[in-house]
């Protein structure tokens, strides 16, 4: 079907603001009388706390406040499971946890004023490993965590925060019927999301008591649900008013420093800024799980899986509160399976309490883990079976009709085509150009997001169309997605349409940008509104009849009725559908013997993707989707030594630059199936995960070593050919 | 201790009396109200804050606003000319420079200071120039076109 807006490869006209500066994040806001709050943290793992003397800060000119634990409502916080408390109170249990904060007049005096806290505390016992920390004996992190708001029931060891199960057949037996059994463990790093806006929130109470919040956070209904739990205030004397974010990537979905800025306010009666340093974003943002995930995969003769059984321990940190899914665990874990068929399956993934920072959600999250191991895992029963490692993909592939490893069965399924079309574009059966040179494959796909939003479109008396819509901007180019779909839908120009960002006083709920589901979900809000107002907007240029020349005098004609045509629409998507989107990449790398350096000559990317409603945000979303997997591979650790990260800025942490991103080729099997408008798919989350297992499977081919750890770097494989060497 | 300097903002002269720790960053933040300019990391790695001294970049992160004094700085607010985008950013635009826009006031004041010194660079000499504005979200394939674009669109 042909369309007119929609497809169209329209330029970033959403973000003219953030070319000129003018855009206004949270952290920009500025209000009179703002004052700012900064958070005195932990310097030890595992400690009491026995005194915190605040004299000589409250004694700083320029302080108006410093608050502990004592000051506040004994109130625990979280997105699911309530473990973590506002400020440390007697305890603290990682680096970096909150334990007294100050308001001052500006930000410089405030982070003085830390300064002169004194706090004396007690060192106890602290476990940092995952696989310590569930041992009889270890130190315990919470007495009783069954006891949280939240906390599942399954807890077979008190530093266990969830269990989370997927089982397809019977895996015993399916290991008895398989003629090789593979075992590998992999390891993956602490890591953070990245973006490069540090959390930042304003909160002010106004003259009618009302609190009013401006934060980087990216479900606002969400939020106000949290604060109204975390404050003990009705919810509706909550507003939070949306503001761009400043890149999101999953972990910007808590409520983070913002209940301390509301008693800050409280108790001074001032508007109150807090900003974290990209160093507290580093010690306590909530970063990607670390894991170790073991694979044991049984395999026929003939080169097809059986049976496999995964296990993933995730180390979550002090609390489990950052973590949003009712499993209070990582849903990524379901891609223990691949994209394979595997009749007999079991999937446990285990999130684990220990001293270190807590875990949250990061784009795909729990899948770039899964699939480095599994896909790791593929390439090395592979060369075990001297079967070429994409023949034997090709022999186990999921097809129509097959179970994923939640149970549900897939439709439209283009494994097959998306695999053959990476292999096709990356050359995979020629000749590689020359030694010390690389090819490895990697799959992986991602559902179609689902969730809840709100769409009310109006027609304006000037014959515009104005979108108000309470999803923010998190950088993805949704709200220029919208406009396209509601121009598409009555027949209007780009520029006849506009988006107006609500808060949430305008609509009851949303649920908000994540888990690739906003152009599914506000797409089709949009589209099912703007059908409605087409209908309106027929029905009155049938009355109307000759005068109804353009959209404004059908508009004024109404208004001098006393009438507004305006629709709404919400569309509430609860379950996944039968289709997802499919991903097959191939790393081209060259290992230089001599240091260990890995170069990725060149890197193909294939999806099958729905209808593409903007290709220029579409291909943004593969191509920063991609160089976050590449900066997972190769360099991204927060190196961590008994819960203390010693790489505290982005000069240590080492995100890719401009130089690091390779020559790409990217391979679009364009399918109008997705549930979204138009057919659309997703694209947000499916370009991330199956890179540095395509990369590992690269290097493995290059050099004949193989990293079982990430990130992949030139000291591991250097230590890795020598050993190699020295056992050869 | 507070001092009292004057900086060139955008070519309008400005005086304001600061502590002598404020950086320039937060003094053109906060101070003067120009919140066009960024903080990411705070100590001049990832680009954010990037404005011109003088016509030169520096990270105004780690830069003392009184070392400034008497000095021109250029910041992404100036570099529009009255409603119309300046060459740099109309490219960001169109080629999909950008997403969540936080590196953004930093990219497009390098991609012109790149411009302004190199009027016709080549990809390795636009990649080299830029590699000291991180973005997480773009994967930088279209900051490079959009530089590309901009160098192009400033010869026609």
């Amino acid at each position: 079907m042909a369309h007119r807006i929609v497809g169209k490869a329209i330029g970033r006209l959403d973000g003219i603001e953030k070319v000129s500066g003018e855009a206004r994040y949270s952290g920009d806001v500025t209000l009179p009388g703002l004052v700012w709050g900064k958070a005195l943290r932990s310097p030890l793992p595992h400690a009491r706390i026995l005194r915190i003397d605040t004299s000589k800060a409250k004694a700083l000119a320029g302080v108006l406040a410093v608050l502990t634990a004592r000051d506040l409502p004994n109130v625990l916080v979280g997105r699911r499971m309530f473990d973590m408390p506002l400020l440390a109170r007697d305890r603290v249990r990682f680096i970096g946890e909150r334990v007294a904060v100050v308001a001052a007049l500006d930000p410089d005096l405030a982070e003085e004023a830390l300064a002169l806290i004194d706090v004396e505390y007690e060192d106890l016992p602290a476990v940092f490993d995952p696989v310590e920390a569930i041992k009889d004996g270890a130190p315990i992190l919470h007495e009783n965590p069954g006891a949280y708001d939240g906390a599942p029931p399954e807890r077979p060891h008190p530093n266990v925060q969830s269990v989370l199960r997927f089982k397809l057949g019977d895996v015993e037996s399916g290991f008895r019927a398989a003629d090789r059994v593979f075992e590998h463990t992999f390891r993956t790093q602490l890591d953070h999301q990245g973006y490069l806006e540090p959390h930042a929130g304003v909160v002010a109470i106004d003259e009618d008591g009302r609190v009013q919040v401006w934060a980087s956070n990216k479900m606002p209904f969400r939020l106000k649900e949290l604060l109204s739990q975390a404050l003990q205030l009705p919810p509706e004397q909550i507003r939070v008013n949306l503001t761009p974010i400043g890149g999101d990537f999953g972990g910007k979905g808590s409520v983070m420093d913002l209940p301390l800025a509301y008693h800050l306010a409280r108790a001074i009666g001032r508007p109150v800024k807090m900003i974290m340093r990209y160093t507290e974003e580093l010690m306590a943002g909530n970063p990607r799980h670390p894991a170790i995930i073991t694979m044991r995969t049984g395999v026929s003769k003939d080169g097809h899986i059986v049976a496999r059984r995964v296990k993933a321990l995730f180390n979550s940190g002090a609390y489990a509160a950052f973590k949003p899914a009712p499993s209070v665990n990582l849903g990524g874990s379901g891609m223990g399976a691949g994209v394979y068929r595997i009749p007999h399956l079991s999937i446990e993934s285990f999130c684990i309490y220990s001293n270190n920072i807590p875990c949250g959600h990061a784009r795909s999250p729990g899948e770039p883990q899964m699939v480095f191991a599994g896909e790791s895992h593929m390439d090395m029963m592979a060369r075990e079976l001297s079967l070429d490692p994409a023949e034997f993909r090709r022999r186990n592939l999921l097809r129509d009709g097959d179970l994923l490893a939640n149970g549900h069965h897939l439709e439209h399924v283009r494994a097959s085509d998306t695999l053959e079309a990476a292999l096709k574009a990356s050359h995979w059966s020629e000749p590689k150009p020359g030694p010390w040179i690389g090819r490895g494959a990697a799959m992986t796909h991602r559902h179609i997001g689902v969730g809840f939003t709100n769409a009310r479109v109006r027609l304006e008396t000037d014959g515009k169309v104005s979108v108000l819509i309470a999803l923010p901007d998190t950088g993805t180019g949704a709200h220029l997605v919208l406009r396209q779909v509601v121009a598409e839908v009555l027949g209007l120009s780009l520029d006849e349409v506009e988006i107006e960002v609500a808060t949430t006083d305008d609509f009851t709920t949303d649920s908000g940008v994540g888990g690739s589901r906003v152009t599914h979900t506000g797409g089709r809000a949009a589209y099912h509104a703007a059908e409605k107002l087409k209908e309106q907007i027929q029905a009155d240029a049938a009355k109307l009849g000759e005068p109804a020349s353009s959209l404004a005098a059908i508009a004024q004609a109404a208004a001098r009725e006393g009438r507004t045509l305006e629709a709404s629409h919400f569309y509430d998507a609860k379950v996944h559908g039968a289709v997802t989107s499919f991903t097959a990449q191939v790393a081209e790398v060259a290992v230089d013997p001599a240091t260990g350096q890995v170069t990725v000559r060149h890197f193909t990317t294939a999806h099958d993707v729905g209808t593409i409603i903007n290709p220029i945000g579409h291909q943004g979303q593969i191509e920063g989707g991609l160089i976050q997997g590449l900066g997972f591979a190769l360099m991204e650790e927060m190196k961590t030594e008994d819960g203390q990260i010693s790489t505290l800025s982005l000069g240590d942490f080492k995100l890719p630059t401009i130089q690091d991103i390779p020559p790409l080729t990217t391979v679009l099997l364009e399918d109008p199936v997705g549930p979204g408008p138009f057919n659309a798919k997703a694209i947000g989350e499916g370009s991330i995960s199956a890179v540095a297992p395509a990369i590992a499977n690269a290097v493995a081919d290059a050099c004949g070593v193989r990293i079982l750890d990430l990130p992949i770097t030139a000291e591991k494989v250097y230590f890795a050919l020598k050993e190699k060497e020295r056992r050869s | 201790m507070t001092r009292v300097i004057r900086l060139i903002v955008n070519g309008t002269s400005r005086e304001v009396e600061i502590p002598t720790y404020r950086t320039l960053l937060d003094c053109l933040r906060y101070d003067l109200g120009l919140t066009g300019s960024k903080e990411g990391c705070g100590v001049g790695v990832c680009g954010a804050c990037t404005v011109l001294l003088d016509g030169k970049m520096i990270s105004s992160c780690i830069a003392l606003a009184v070392f400034a004094d008497g000095h021109a700085v250029t910041t992404i607010e100036g570099l529009a000319d009255d409603e119309r985008l300046h060459p740099v950013q109309q490219a960001f635009v169109d080629a999909g420079g950008f997403q969540c826009g936080i590196c953004t006031p930093g990219q497009v004041v390098s991609a012109k200071a790149l411009l302004d010194a190199v009027p016709n660079p080549s990809d390795a000499q636009i990649r080299e120039w830029m590699v000291g504005n991180l973005c997480r979200c773009t994967g930088y394939y279209k900051i490079v076109e959009s530089v590309r674009a901009a160098a192009e669109r400033s010869r026609a």
